[in-house]
């Protein structure tokens, strides 16, 4: 309190013997706040080098998405703008039901565009190659 | 004389230098990057909108609500809980409804832990989605007042949306009053072990029975939206006779809140049943003369009130 009290009393020379104090007390803060914006941006993934733009992610309810999949520390792994095959059943009985590659979001709970997914739900996950039909849809459809 | 200085020793100077570091540079960075990895600025109360999370499970259930996954037990925590529920064949030309959590039969408290593990993925519920704002609606209607203090406060549907739901549900009772007025009417085409005239009687007075049905639905939206007895009273009458005659085919499928979507599920139970009994009723053959006087009197006539009966 009596640090405070000549503080009130006789800012400047409050300033000049916490000096030290204050300049360290300013490194911290700005150094807590750097981490935490940081680990904000960087979500915990895991960098992952050479691999190719889009996965194929299989899960253990044999549902697959496909997407842009990054490996998190703890839990999570990460599943970025999702896309999925949705099947309906063609007019005929007698054909094969109709396939869509789907972008996950226009469900009625609108989810946005990162997936969570715990690590021990999946199964494998594969890398899609340029060539791949699935990879070039969503490259064009990002556009 | 001695030249060792205690202030120039290397050893003491670098002792000092990494206890200011651990000080000032390693403690905050660890607390940054701690509380980073365990809060989202985003459910902070000066950062955007409330914050939903959709947790989807192995064997295909959906559960919406407030997620804490701070701990490290293996389970989740979801508050404030809804989920869908199977509705195909329903009028709200939806394939799911929501039912909030709690009604069930056992009338679990809120909170529910989800083992982690039967946990298929996470995803973040759009603020502006069909589930968010049947939610919304849902508090509006339950008159739930928010937390005081709470980093991720409940909001409430402004009141249009729930004036939307209302509407919506009024236009799927029509439709399920049309759906069971068109089985009558195919029924009617039919070759019939009775009389054109007693056919007719029957068909009235279902017709009559479907109209009750329908009047006690929009009675129970006035109550559950929380009308006085007046204007409920004004409300169904008015509302009753816009509905007669409509179809609303093509109207948008709206998800309802859970109380409108209870009373709209009984509701079409009731139509159900309603057709379903005057249907025997035209179709069994007669053992006794026909005349009209021995119209049979629908089983239902204790009026049905819609009531939700959500189950998990």
């Amino acid at each position: 309190m009596r640090r405070f009290r000549l503080a009130y009393r006789d800012p400047i020379r409050w300033l000049r013997l916490h000096r030290r104090s204050l300049w360290n007390s300013a490194i911290a803060l700005g150094l807590f706040f750097a981490a935490f914006f940081f680990t904000q941006w960087w979500d915990l993934t895991i960098p992952a080098f050479g691999r190719g733009e889009y996965q194929a992610v299989f899960l253990a309810n044999g549902q697959t998405y496909f997407g842009r999949y990054y490996d998190r520390i703890g839990a999570y792994a990460k599943i970025e703008d999702v896309y999925y095959l949705q099947q309906t059943a063609a007019a005929d009985a007698d054909k094969a039901p109709d396939t869509r590659l789907v972008r996950r979001g226009r469900e009625l709970h609108a989810p946005s565009a990162r997936m969570l997914v715990p690590k021990s739900a999946v199964l494998f996950i594969e890398d899609l190659s340029d060539a791949s039909p699935i990879a070039q849809f969503m490259k064009q459809d990002r556009r | 004389m001695s030249l060792y200085e205690v202030e120039r020793d290397p050893v003491r100077i670098a002792g000092r230098r990494l206890r200011w570091a651990a000080r000032w540079v390693v403690l905050p960075l660890m607390a940054g990057v701690f509380l980073s990895a365990n809060v989202d600025v985003r459910v902070l109360p000066a950062f955007g909108p409330e914050r939903q999370t959709a947790v989807l499970l192995l064997d295909g259930q959906a559960y919406f609500g407030h997620l804490d996954d701070s701990g490290e037990s293996g389970t989740l925590l979801l508050r404030d809980v809804y989920y869908f529920q199977s509705a195909s064949g329903g009028v709200t030309g939806l394939a799911v409804g929501l039912v909030r959590r709690g009604s069930e039969a056992h009338e679990p408290a809120d909170g529910m832990r989800i083992n982690r593990d039967r946990v298929l993925a996470l995803e973040q519920v759009g603020p502006s989605s069909a589930v968010a704002q049947a939610i919304g609606a849902q508090r509006q209607i339950a008159r739930s007042s928010p937390a005081l203090l709470s980093l991720n406060r409940t909001n409430a549907a402004p009141s249009q949306v729930v004036v939307a739901q209302r509407v919506a549900a009024e236009h799927d009772l029509q439709r399920g009053f049309v759906g069971a007025a068109d089985q009558l009417a195919k029924l009617n085409e039919l070759v019939l072990p009775i009389s054109k005239t007693e056919a007719k009687l029957i068909t009235d007075k279902a017709l009559g029975d479907l109209r009750t049905v329908r009047r006690n639905g929009l009675a129970a939206i006035a109550a559950a939206l929380g009308m006085p007895a007046a204007d409920a009273q004004s409300y169904v009458t008015t509302t009753d006779r816009l509905l007669e005659g409509q179809t609303f085919a093509n109207d948008v499928n709206v998800l309802l809140a859970p109380d409108l979507n209870g009373i709209v599920n009984s509701a079409t139970q009731l139509y159900g049943q309603v057709g379903d009994s005057y249907a025997k009723q035209l179709t069994a053959s007669r053992t006794v003369s026909p005349s009209p006087s021995a119209a049979p009197s629908p089983s239902p006539s204790a009026s049905p009130s819609p009531t939700p009966t959500a189950r998990p």
